[in-house]
């Protein structure tokens, strides 16, 4: 708990309401959903940027960790206060400023929820690109801070390719703006850049100015099964290589579609060895065109069975079906873990053999999804915490598949972010003057580090 | 209770936006996944017991929403009336609820009801409800109580009318039975209508939902087991109710608090497999419904859809398709019909607060659609809604039975 004298002030800013720090309250801000917890001190709900601001300054002062909250759905533990302090939780500061789908721009507060955006858009025929897994509930401040993806990224890109402008907050309390409404602004750094992926170690966001788009007129879904995992990776690289883009290109090993045909018996083939879900959106002729090209890719690659959903509630189908595997997974041992490393489309298939070598070699069971035209891949371990022994072997096997996803000039993270899931491993991708110079960034900003202190940078 | 092994909460957060208590008040610690955490910390005694953890734990509807959406299939009804039971043993309950409590424990034995009934009371006895603000519904907008309790006023078995279809058991429960005889009423001529002989047990008690919810599980047990004494050994094609929380409790709580060798589980599972709600069975045998052709003119109606509708019966889709087919509706939907109205047991007198917000936003939206009637097949939303509408909303609120039947031809 905070001393008297600091909790005076900080009640001051916010009022009592706005102020938590019993015990009971305290544990349920200690967590996000990756598998790590730490206690804060206390848990603030500012209502405005100015009441930010007021906080900073006296966090400041004090030198106390400021760690940002939004819903508290990140995967790699970037919301969790390692070095306790104070919690700043934007889920009340929610409102949705100004739609202007005329000049393409929606202006929120960093609480509103990411599908709470995508309905005050579906009136207008616009939408928010960007759909990470935890939509429904995550929030846009963290989806900045993390510069989420999702699905449907693979076309349009992730978060910070939306990001017009932003209100930030910095650890002295000054309050800068930079970006505009503008679709074109080149006025000066792109520190929306800078701020997108952050991670709340640079500054708290308090306002974004976000670009939004008209919503395709036709969309057209396929499920696809191969009899061999290679061929189904191979289609994948062959369809982006003939310079098609899909909206999404999801792949599924066998383990995955079976656990997916146990809860939603889509009739789909249980011996098949890979299987893709794709997804094409624009103009209906141009969308036309790519399906048959695409069949074609297919063919030319082994499909066994092609099957194109007939109607909205078959296309839901298929994505529920997609999207439950998480859960089936999830269901097979007490705890999972979920990453995302990502390699060149053109390695997914050796990237697949690999993780599937790696987690066999540690007895381990393994689920392979992957946003994979976009090479984003998603090894799912089932296993339990509780298990010191296998719990050990789960963090090798990951460990071996950070260094495997780097040999292929792929990355860490497509679109979780590091949080204290892949500190340890940033030397695997960045050069020691990298991650100098971030530090150096953050020194400059944040001189006392009271911003989320403990994680990457 | 049998304490499984449970999944882990992955803590992955959907349920917090299908919690309705977590989005009025945004605060992570009423959220489904928190309740979790703190569960856990309490078994691993990190964190004490305390009248503030009983608090917590308590503000929730038990609506079942999250459980709807947990991808980990994690069972929060039973890990969350265990700690309600806990908590209500270790810290007490609230002077109405504890009255609550009793009168639905004694309702088997006693039959509380007919005597309130027969000096014209309504359902809070005089001395709480001058005593105690209920909630957010103003004591005035409580329902009368039925003249005579409604398994009182109808014989046990209630024969077809026209050609036989077969024999239905109709569990009334309490607010049925004590404060909505034109639901029960309704549900009787709809039956007979289609030809089904209706049997009403006579034994049959309160479902005891409202007891597990506040802990009082040990005497939640004896209405329990007289429940299924009184419907096991009745033939019959389904067993229906009008309250999908006495449906959820028929359907899904009973089996699971008898043990392995109990004599009762395989009768409580048997049970389990008939029930059925109302609106679930009238859709599934629409064809057997002649409607009145001389009906003429479209009533607007709208309609709420209970959080346990929603997640053990699933119906609230049916119940429009059923509005839309009917010649003497004009169905008209609001965007957030399948949102919590806040009732949820005695959530709406324990955290009246909360409970406000979210029906007023539910009557802002009936309002909007410009409707006479407004359906909702649960007795304690109908409650809710109607005792927060003003008469100038204009705005009755039903069970859908009652338009269904007035609908119907006269055979």
């Amino acid at each position: 708990m905070l001393n008297t004298e600091v909790k005076t002030e900080l009640i001051q800013i916010v009022g009592a309401a706005g102020y938590l720090d019993r015990p009971e309250e305290l544990a349920c801000y200690s967590y996000d959903a990756f598998v790590e917890e730490a206690l804060p001190d206390a848990v603030i709900f500012p209502k405005t940027t100015d009441e930010v601001s007021k906080i900073l300054k006296t966090a400041g002062r004090y030198k106390i960790p400021v760690t940002g909250r939004g819903a508290g759905t990140s995967v790699c533990g970037a919301p969790i206060p390692v070095r306790h302090g104070i919690v700043l939780c934007f889920s009340k500061m929610d409102k949705i400023i100004e739609v202007n789908t005329r000049d393409r721009y929606i202006i929120v507060q960093p609480g509103v929820v990411n599908a709470d955006i995508q309905k005050a858009l579906s009136p207008f025929g616009f939408f928010y690109p960007p759909d990470p897994g935890s939509m429904n509930s995550s929030t846009i401040g963290g989806n900045i801070a993390q510069n989420a993806g999702g699905p449907r990224c693979l076309k349009y890109g992730v978060t910070v390719d939306y990001v017009l402008g932003l209100e930030v907050v910095l650890a002295s309390g000054d309050i800068i703006r930079f970006g505009s409404k503008n679709i074109k602004d080149v006025t000066g750094y792109k520190l929306s850049s800078l701020f997108s992926g952050s991670e709340g170690t640079l500054g708290i966001i308090t306002e974004a100015i976000l670009k939004v788009l008209p919503k395709p007129e036709a969309v057209k879904t396929l499920m696809v099964t191969f009899d061999d995992l290679d061929n189904t990776a191979r289609a994948v690289t062959d369809i982006i290589g003939s310079g098609i883009l899909p909206a999404a290109m999801e792949l599924m090993d066998q383990l995955t579609l079976n656990a997916i045909e146990d809860s939603a018996n889509l009739g789909l083939d249980r011996n098949a060895q890979g299987a893709l879900l794709i997804e094409i959106d624009g103009v209906k002729e141009a969308c036309d065109k790519e399906m048959k090209k695409i069949i074609e890719k297919l063919k030319e690659n082994g499909a066994v069975h092609i099957q194109e959903a007939g109607s909205d509630i078959e296309r839901d189908k298929l994505w529920t079906a997609r999207r439950s595997a998480y859960g089936v997974f999830a269901k097979l041992a007490p705890d999972i873990v979920s990453e995302d490393v990502t390699v060149p489309v053109s390695k997914v298939p050796e990237m697949i053999r690999r993780i599937i070598e790696i987690t066999e070699r540690y007895g381990l069971r393994v689920g392979v999804l992957a946003h994979a035209g976009d090479g984003n891949m998603h090894p799912m371990i089932p296993a339990d915490k509780g298990n010191i022994e296998e719990w050990q072997r789960v963090e090798k096997a990951f460990s071996e598949i950070f260094k495997a996803a780097a040999d292929l000039d792929g990355t860490l993270s497509g679109e979780h972010g590091i949080g204290l899931a892949k500190s340890a491993y940033l030397p695997l991708v960045m050069n020691q003057s990298t991650i100098n110079f971030m530090k150096k960034i953050k020194h400059a900003i944040d001189p006392d580090g009271i911003l989320n202190p403990g994680k990457f940078v | 209770m049998k304490e499984k092994k449970l999944q882990n909460c992955g803590k992955c957060g959907l349920c917090l936006n299908a919690c309705p208590v977590y989005k009025i008040l945004k605060e992570e610690q009423v959220s489904p996944r928190a309740k979790l955490h703190l569960i856990k910390a309490h078994d691993q005694n990190t964190i004490a017991s305390s009248a503030f953890l009983k608090e917590i734990i308590s503000k929730c509807l038990m609506c079942g929403s999250c459980s709807a959406v947990c991808p980990s299939g994690i069972d929060h009804y039973s890990k969350f009336m265990e700690m309600r039971r806990k908590m209500g043993e270790a810290h007490g309950e609230a002077p109405a609820i504890k009255s609550l409590i009793y009168l639905l424990a004694r309702e088997y034995r006693t039959g509380f009801g007919a005597g309130l009934a027969r000096t014209g009371q309504k359902l809070v006895p005089a001395g709480l409800a001058k005593k105690f603000k209920l909630g957010n519904i103003p004591i005035k907008n409580f329902p009368e109580l039925n003249p005579v309790p409604f398994r009182k006023a109808h014989d046990e078995v209630i024969f077809p009318k026209g050609k036989p279809a077969g024999r239905v058991i109709y569990f009334t429960g309490c607010a049925t039975n004590y404060l909505y005889e034109d639901t029960g009423d309704a549900v009787i001529g709809i039956l007979t209508h289609m030809g089904y002989e209706v049997v009403i047990p006579k034994t049959q008690t309160c479902c005891s939902i409202p007891l597990l919810f506040h802990g009082a599980k040990d005497r939640a047990m004896e209405n329990i087991t007289a429940n299924i004494k009184a419907l096991r050994d009745i033939e019959a094609e389904a067993v229906l109710v009008d309250c999908s929380t006495c449906g959820e409790a028929l359907k899904n709580e009973y089996p699971r608090l008898f043990e392995p060798h109990d004599e009762h589980l395989v009768a409580a599972q048997d049970i389990a497999l008939r029930v059925t709600d109302i609106i679930s069975f009238i859709n599934l045998h629409f064809d057997l419904l002649q409607f009145d052709p001389d009906i003429t003119g479209k009533i607007p109606v709208t309609y709420h859809a209970p959080c346990h509708t929603r997640n053990t019966f699933s119906s609230h889709l049916t119940v429009e398709k059923i509005l839309q087919a009917m010649p003497s509706v004009d169905y008209r939907q609001t965007p957030d019909s399948d949102q919590c109205c806040g009732g949820g047991g005695t959530f709406f007198y324990e955290y009246p607060e909360v409970s406000k917000k979210m029906v007023d936003k539910k009557i802002e939206s009936a309002k909007a659609v410009e409707v006479s009637h407004w359906l909702t097949d649960c007795p304690v939303c109908r409650m809710n809604l109607a005792g927060n509408t003003e008469k100038k909303d204009g705005l009755t609120v039903l069970h859908p039975v009652t338009l269904i039947h007035a609908a119907l031809k006269q055979i």
